[in-house]
């Protein structure tokens, strides 16, 4: 056998060196007849592949198999407050596992730690230290550590779960091209920028430490971790010499050397330039399929590190952008003053090489769209994994006229109509502008809408509190829900330099969302990304957007600011969606919708019964009922309720303060009390427009015009595209008795917003006590033809045929007062204002006194409102007031 | 290492025998050199290096150190040393991947090149099963010997090609060949 062997072996070598497609012939010929000879040797070809099988020394494992000590969990088990899902991972560390965070029902990644490891008090101590480090570190390009702990005598550390491969997984696919390397880099760069201007250095880049999901984001790991071991990141110029145990012997290196400064590698005291050539090496090998010093041994490696130059990019590559190839050689210079000094310059470096290929390869398509060919790629590949940049347009599919519905129905609504949309006060100039227009619905499933505009709300939310940014407000960008085409053009109306669009499909259990971040001054894509999710990240994915979106538009957050991005009210996924849909149908303010929301917000607390927004939620959905569609004895207790809850639960909720407020104004008549509340909320969240209408409509009531026209000035700041808020405007004209100024501001609200059926209104209330009355009765009957024909547009129209003498035409009003408050709910108000107008003074009284009774909202104006003058010298007419507590 | 092991001495002698070629002076050097590189790497493990690949020669270098000591070090009894030391290591491997096994019945093949995030099992090409690569050489050593001690010092030892040479006593280019020889040959018997 063995002589059969050395042939068959020396035809096999021989045949190695034939060419590929003649070794078979080659093969037939040495072997003249043998036949087993033959198959020997064919069965060797066969298997022959020069690869990395049995490359890497097998000593590699001798940490796992050493670390048999180590707890080993398995699934279903309990560990603390975790319930491990499965094993992801070990290393001579500890044992990384999947596991469910019972506390706060989440998926997390618990690395257990070896409990050799966590027996040294130093190590532990280094090691909790780190993790706060590290955890001090928001970025979405590093891993979130969420806490350290000890269970089962095993110290242990939770992290954010992240389900992709390694770099070093992901790059033994097929190869990338360029703008994928680029965006990875991008991505690291980014996260390195941020620890660095924490003063921490990674010390430990490598393929191995960065993770990639399948949609494309990278994660550094290992920062803080990393510590633990020699070689882990340090404190920026705290940290001494790199510990590498090559005094003793030579060839006696621990570690990663490919990846390693040569600074490092000489052990010589480190900083954050050890990064930045690191990063040049991990480039240099996404490009060239392998490190750029590496050698056939560890010394020849470290022999290359120091002296050798890599071999040039340009060799493994086709038409590689000669400005990345310039990139490379800065950051592995080996003398640390030649190389870019600061990570940031390099991260600008790579986002502008990777602007100016986008840009170029749109220039292609479209030149090549025009000429009728086929769309140039960037590299060669064009099946790239990763589509995190990807420019095509989204279109929208389907989409309902909520805007619309929510300009006409919303005027009657008073305040309680922008409960909970914030924004910003007007920007000092250094402020970033930023619209967030909503998320498209991409599902062609209208059921999914509320998850498309909530995520939406969320981030407008969440990036409002950023005191660096300032975000338009919820009401402002949703006018732009139906056509979202012109971006600058929009931009433009909001007075804003940036803005994100997105859409969101829902597929099964997935969620993707896409995410766009456009500088309107050229309408160049800042930043764009795909989230793939589970229905149950969505928590984290909104965060997760809104760090991004910061961090893209260069913003420093401070640590408040960071941890109110990470805020959440629930930690229920269920009881969050409930709270999205209900928020939603409260949108629409129909009656309809306003009891669906009801339901929502109510099936939302059964999930979660300490939610406060969903109690807040409902006292506002109380509020609007009892404010139009209800008898107030019916809702508003409920509405006081469900205030109080809230604020129980939460005390430093401004929307709770602010339904609390409004419970106080419009029902409980406590104008004391409102205030309070009012000052509360500001203090809260001072860029919560809705507390400033509120505030308006209490010192109207008041009397204190100028200073209630100052607070509707402010809400107009917050929402400078807002209609409503030049009708309240005028509104508060009106009542102060400057009737021409209340005509000119309700006209141009009329023209810039001719739907806004309230406008309509005032306005006829203006020419009314003007005298003018066919102008008034025709500014009523135009907003009847918009579509309202309510209680109060009727009782006007019959106040002001009354105050003309046509009485028949009155009395109809007061018909078809009668026929609406059959079919619902009709405020005694409206009846006493067609009497006013009838100068019936009996009834006028008795139908207030009715609406008293009822506490109908409207009453708290009856001391200001113009309607009801004649009365004011009447002792009961002021006997009612003074009982109203005005 | 001023002061080298009481017993280096006699480690060298024994080193020197079998250099010489007595096979005996392997026997008892075996458990000596088994026992060291396995505390060696326990040390390694103490100290924190556990995210970073171990390199089997730094390994090896320590507890030839320990074991001959500094001034006893010829460059020859080092390299007879890595023959030995590979062979100790393939053993400490194995015998480890076999305990995993009967710890787990039925459960993952041992795989190498694990890192902490790595997964556990499936899909990696570069996943070696311990136990059945150590039959397969088991096989090998039968018609070809010194492809096995090739590969106990390039997979086992850690050695690069140059190393490797020296320490068998052959050229640079005999290694290069057996060397893609006994992976073909293997990799067909593992995937057999």
């Amino acid at each position: 056998m063995k002589q059969g062997w050395e042939h068959a072996k020396q035809i096999f070598v021989n045949a190695i060196g034939v060419a590929p497609d003649e070794r078979l012939r080659f093969v037939e010929r040495e072997c003249s007849g043998n036949e087993a000879l033959y198959n020997e040797v064919k069965s060797l070809l066969d298997s022959y592949k020069d690869d990395s099988f049995l490359e890497t020394p097998a000593v590699t494992q001798l940490a796992e198999t050493l670390s048999f000590d180590t707890p080993e969990l398995t699934s279903e088990q309990s560990f603390g407050h975790f319930k491990i899902i499965r094993q992801l991972g070990k290393g001579g560390m500890g044992e990384v596992y999947l596991a469910e965070d019972t506390k706060l029902s989440r998926k997390v990644a618990i690395k257990v730690l070896n409990k050799r490891i966590g027996a040294h008090a130093d190590n532990i101590e280094r090691f909790t230290r780190e993790a706060r480090a590290a955890s001090a570190l928001n970025h979405p390009n590093i891993l979130v550590i969420h806490e350290t702990g000890e269970a089962d005598k095993a110290k242990y550390i939770v992290s954010e779960f992240v389900d992709g491969q390694t770099l070093r997984e992901f790059l033994k696919g097929s190869p990338i091209s360029v703008s994928t390397v680029l965006d990875i880099a991008i991505q690291i760069a980014s996260a390195l920028t941020a620890a660095h201007g924490e003063h921490i250095i990674h010390r430990d880049i490598k393929p191995e430490n960065m993770m990639v999901r399948p949609d494309g984001l990278v994660k550094v790991l290992d920062f803080g971790l990393a510590k633990l071991m020699t070689g882990g990141p340090a404190l920026v110029g705290s940290e001494g010499p790199t510990q590498i145990h090559n005094q003793t012997a030579k060839g006696m290196i621990l570690g990663t050397v490919n990846y390693m400064s040569p600074e490092q590698a000489k052990g010589e005291r480190v900083d954050e330039r050890t990064d930045i050539f690191s990063l040049g090496a991990l480039i240099y090998e996404m490009v060239a399929g392998r490190p750029p010093f590496e050698g056939d041994s560890l010394s020849e490696t470290f022999a290359n590190l120091i002296k050798a130059e890599p071999a040039p990019l340009s060799q493994y590559a086709e038409n590689l952008p000669i400005e990345l190839h310039k990139i490379v050689t800065k950051l592995l210079k080996k003398n640390r003053d030649e190389r870019y000094q600061k990570m940031l310059d390099v991260l600008s470096d790579l986002r502008e090489l990777r602007d100016n290929l986008a840009f170029d390869d749109r220039l292609e398509r479209s030149k090549s769209a025009r000429d009728g060919g086929q769309p140039a790629e960037i590299s060669n590949d064009s099946s790239s994994k990763l589509q995190a940049n990807t420019f095509g347009g989204k279109r929208r599919i389907w989409m309902i006229t909520a805007v619309f519905a929510l300009v006409v129905l919303a005027g009657s609504l008073g305040a309680y109509y922008l409960f909970s949309n914030r924004s910003r006060p007007p920007a000092p100039s250094e402020r970033k502008t930023l619209a967030i227009l909503p998320f498209v619905n991409s599902s062609q499933d209208p059921n999914v809408e509320y998850l498309s505009d909530g995520i939406t709300e969320n981030i407008i939310n969440s990036l409002s509190q950023v005191s660096g940014l300032k975000v338009m407000s919820r009401n402002s960008s949703f006018r732009f829900k139906d056509d979202q085409n012109d971006v600058q053009g929009i931009a433009s109306k909001l007075g804003v330099e940036n803005v994100i669009t997105g859409d969101i499909k829902q597929l099964g259990d997935r969620l993707v969302i896409n995410v766009h971040l456009i500088d309107a001054t050229d309408d160049s894509q800042i930043w764009g990304n795909q989230y793939v999710r589970s229905s149950s990240d969505i928590f984290a994915v909104q965060t997760e957007i809104a760090s991004e979106v910061a961090q893209y538009l260069r913003v420093r957050l401070t640590d408040n600011e960071t941890q109110l991005l990470k805020k959440r009210y629930t930690d229920n996924v269920e009881a969050y969606q409930l709270y999205l849909r209900g928020k939603y149908s409260w949108n629409k303010h129909t009656l309809e919708d306003v009891r669906k929301s009801i339901d929502y917000y109510d099936q939302s607390l059964e999930k979660d019964p300490n939610y406060a927004l969903a109690y807040s939620g409902l006292s506002a959905a109380y509020g609007v009922l009892g404010n139009n569609y209800l008898p107030p004895r019916e809702a508003f207790p409920k509405a006081k309720t469900y205030a109080a809850k809230a604020l129980e639960i939460d005390d430093t909720l401004a929307e709770a303060h602010g339904a609390m407020a409004a419970v106080d104004l419009y029902y409980d008549w406590d104008l004391t009390e409102a205030e309070k509340q009012l000052k509360r909320a500001e203090e809260l969240d001072p860029d919560l427009s809705q507390i400033y209408l509120l505030d308006a409509d209490r010192l109207e009531i008041l009397g204190r015009f100028d200073e209630a026209a100052r607070k509707r000035k402010r809400a107009l700041e917050i929402e400078p595209l807002l209609p409503q808020f030049n009708f309240v405007a005028g509104a508060t004209s009106y009542l102060a008795g400057q009737y021409d100024d209340a005509i000119t501001q309700l006209e141009k609200t009329v023209e810039l917003e001719p739907r806004y059926y309230q406008t309509y209104l005032f306005l006829g209330n203006a020419y009314e006590q003007k005298g003018m009355y066919a102008k008034a009765i025709d500014a009523y009957e135009r907003g009847i033809t918009q579509g309202h024909r309510g209680p109060d547009l009727v009782a006007a129209l019959g106040h002001v045929y009354a105050l003309e003498d046509e009485r028949d035409k009155a009395e109809k009003a007061l018909a078809e007062l009668r026929k609406m408050s059959s079919a619902g709910y009709v405020s005694p108000y409206w009846f006493a204002v067609v009497y006013a107008g009838l100068n019936d003074r009996e009834q006028t009284l008795a139908w207030l006194e009715k609406a008293y009774q009822e506490r109908s909202n409207p009453l708290i104006w009856l001391n200001v409102e113009p309607q009801f003058k004649p009365l004011r010298g009447d002792v009961r007419f002021q006997n009612l007031v003074k009982r109203i507590g005005l | 290492m001023k002061n080298p092991d009481p017993t280096s001495r006699e480690i060298t002698a024994m080193l020197r025998q079998w250099e010489k070629g007595d096979r005996t002076a392997l026997e008892e050097l075996m458990p000596l050199v088994y026992d060291e590189l396995h505390k060696q790497a326990a040390r390694y493990l103490r100290r924190e290096r556990a995210d970073h690949t171990l390199q089997t020669t730094a390994l090896i270098h320590e507890a030839f150190l320990k074991l001959v000591g500094q001034r006893e070090a010829r460059w020859e009894s080092r390299t007879h040393f890595f023959a030995i030391a590979a062979q100790a290591m393939r053993r400490i491997l194995i015998d480890h991947a076999r305990a995993k096994h009967q710890a787990k019945r039925g459960g993952a093949n041992i795989t190498l090149a694990l890192d902490d995030v790595e997964p556990v099992s499936g899909g990696n090409e570069r996943d070696v099963d311990l136990l059945a690569l150590d039959q397969a050489l088991g096989r090998l050593a039968k018609i070809d010997e010194q492809q096995v001690r090739i590969v106990e010092l390039r997979y086992f030892g850690g050695l690069n090609l140059e190393e490797t040479a020296a320490a068998l006593g052959i050229s640079r280019a005999t290694v290069v060949r057996d060397w893609s020889v006994a992976k073909t040959w293997l990799r067909r018997e593992l995937t057999r």
